[in-house]
């Protein structure tokens, strides 16, 4: 599992992940204790600044290059970076265009939720009626191909615009990665575990909860962190497709507008929620599995 | 679909045929009930639209669909869209993957380079792409080249960090090997390096392949332009209720043409990469049953 080969996740999704966050190495048993403990924390803290130094400077540097080359910027496109982050200041912190944060979040944590809840509780169906995973393969694969942005018009004469249509397409388009990561993940769990549950008289119930959930774990993580760049990305087209509040929609208007300098206020805030996003969901991910492996590690143990 | 079946070592032969058999026979069970799944899926959506369930209004019947769906195929200008969406993804992909193997190849070669850059292409990673659509469209207008820029953009940064990871993962043994043989720099690369990040790549640039179809079309939904099937499923939908069939259709072929490129790119790589070991579950495949 913690192979970092790339091509041994499941057929069609494994590349969503890169090797080095995909399943983060297995840490060791936790609190290393005494003196020895100590310095090793020091040790590692002073890496850990030499290393954020180390990239630091180039983002800063980068930054640094915006900053002076867009300085005398007359171009109409690429205003200079300090009108920006004055704009940036007037509109999103003191303004109150951060309240188009609001139903662009509400939408997306709707959308994300039924997705991945909905792909966990339909793959581990899936996973265990063999005949009707083996026969509904090939449309599923269809449907998780298939470009979501592309059902969006559908999507709309259906719905409407308002916040019903950019649920349902968030969820109906982010539910496929977890869907079919998480078939992948629970056909990955050892027989013999599943041939001992059963010897063992576990319920059935009882034999998902406490040895296929956890062995699929870091598989279904891997396919709810693909769910979660589709549900950005579909976040911000349905509300540029048709919207009259939301990020995406605050983006686009003030491009149609002419509004440059607004269109980049936009453009930085929406960056920077997705980055913000992805890191609540690689804590999130840190956590659960450093749970997941930390009980492993308990598990050989004691074995 | 399943691992080697266990088979007991005597009378080789003829387990060997037994296994063979019993695998064409599953194979073509499961393609019975792939077929069967597939008709009641689009039975149930014809019985739902007769009986009025779903108004012919918002979602055409099965049957209406599939017959614009034949009359599209026969028409040019339907091939036109199909034309550019492949041309725009194609020059798209072909531009974000030439930049990303050349800048994460000379990144990961060099420890420090590679320290102070990933982290920043990380973080470009997690951007929303289709963030800069409205600057992309501004600067390139409703062109080809608005559509393939963003695809580029898309592709670029993730690929990247594939690559630098690729580059990485050379065993240092037989890189040092290959240094102390005297082997030069160039060569070193297109022998060592390369092959041995090859399965990165490839499995960047099927994950590319899907978003760069992704990007087009969104890039096609909101910043136009004049052909590409995103652009039919427009001009349908804005054609009202009696083209919503075609507006189908068009939805429909847009999924036939992802289901054809991500295939294609996984064949390609199944075929460029069968001597990697990452490929020999495929390779071993359920009808070759090996003694061990």
């Amino acid at each position: 599992m913690g192979d970092p080969t790339p091509a041994a996740g499941p057929a069609v999704l494994a590349g969503g992940r890169h090797p080095a966050t995909a399943v983060p190495a297995p840490s060791g048993p936790p609190g290393p204790s005494g003196r020895a403990g100590a310095g090793r924390a020091v040790l590692a803290g002073c890496r850990r600044v030499v290393a954020a130094a180390g990239w630091l400077w180039f983002a800063i540097a980068l930054v640094a290059v915006w900053w002076f080359a867009s300085a005398d910027s007359t171009s109409a496109y690429f205003p200079p970076l300090r009108t920006i982050v004055h704009r940036l200041y007037e509109l999103w912190i003191v303004g109150d265009a951060k309240s188009q944060l609001a139903p662009s979040l509400e939408h997306f944590a709707a959308g994300y939720g039924i997705a991945g809840a909905g792909g966990i509780a339909l793959g581990a169906l899936l996973w265990g009626v063999r005949p009707l995973r083996e026969s509904t393969s090939p449309l599923l694969y269809f449907c998780y191909v298939l470009p979501a942005p592309a059902l969006l018009p559908a999507v709309i004469t259906l719905f409407g615009i308002d916040t019903t249509m950019k649920v349902a397409i968030i969820s109906f388009a982010a539910v496929w990665p977890t869907l079919l990561n998480t078939v992948d993940g629970m056909r990955g769990v050892d027989p013999v575990k599943l041939d001992t549950a059963r010897a063992l008289g576990l319920s059935p119930l009882r034999t998902a909860g406490s040895v296929v959930l956890p062995a699929a774990l870091p598989q279904i993580v891997a396919g709810l962190r693909n769910s979660l760049q589709v549900a950005i990305i579909l976040m911000v087209v349905s509300e540029m497709t048709a919207s009259t509040s939301g990020i995406g929609y605050f983006i686009l208007t003030a491009q149609q507008s002419l509004a440059i300098t607004d269109m980049w206020t936009g453009i930085i805030v929406l960056a920077v929620l997705g980055s913000a996003l992805n890191l609540v969901f690689v804590a999130a991910e840190r956590f659960v599995l450093a749970w997941h492996y930390g009980a492993r590690a308990a598990e050989g143990k004691r074995s | 679909m399943t691992g080697p079946e266990p088979t007991p070592p005597a009378a080789p032969a003829r387990s060997v045929r037994a296994a063979r058999a019993a695998g064409l026979a599953r194979r073509s069970g499961r393609l019975t009930g792939r077929l069967t799944v597939l008709a009641a899926v689009l039975g149930l959506w014809q019985v739902l639209s007769v009986t009025g369930y779903l108004r012919a209004d918002e979602f055409p019947s099965m049957t209406r669909t599939a017959a614009a769906l034949g009359r599209e195929f026969g028409q040019v200008g339907f091939w036109v869209d199909l034309w550019a969406t492949v041309r725009a993804w194609a020059a798209g992909v072909a531009i974000g993957a030439g930049s990303a193997v050349l800048v994460g190849s000379l990144l990961g070669l060099n420890r420090f380079a590679h320290r102070s850059a990933s982290p920043v292409i990380e973080l470009f990673k997690t951007v929303p792409v289709v963030a800069i659509l409205p600057l992309a469209i501004l600067e390139f207008g409703p062109t080809l080249r608005m559509r393939y820029v963003l695809v580029a953009f898309g592709v670029f940064w993730p690929l990247t960090i594939q690559v630098i990871y690729g580059v990485r993962s050379v065993d240092p043994t037989v890189r040092d090997t290959a240094e102390a043989l005297g082997v030069r720099a160039l060569r070193r690369f297109a022998v060592v390096t390369l092959p041995s990040a090859a399965p990165f790549i490839a499995t960047g640039l099927r994950v590319a392949a899907a978003t760069g179809l992704i990007l087009d079309i969104v890039a096609e939904l909101i910043g136009g332009g004049d052909n590409g099937l995103g652009l039919g499923i427009l001009t349908a939908l804005n054609a009202g209720p009696a083209a919503y069939p075609t507006m189908y259709a068009f939805i429909v072929a847009t999924g036939l043409l992802g289901v054809l490129l991500t295939g294609a790119f996984g064949l390609a790589e199944r075929r460029v990469l069968h001597w990697h070991e990452s490929q020999r579950e495929h390779a071993r495949g359920p009808g070759a049953v090996s003694g061990g």
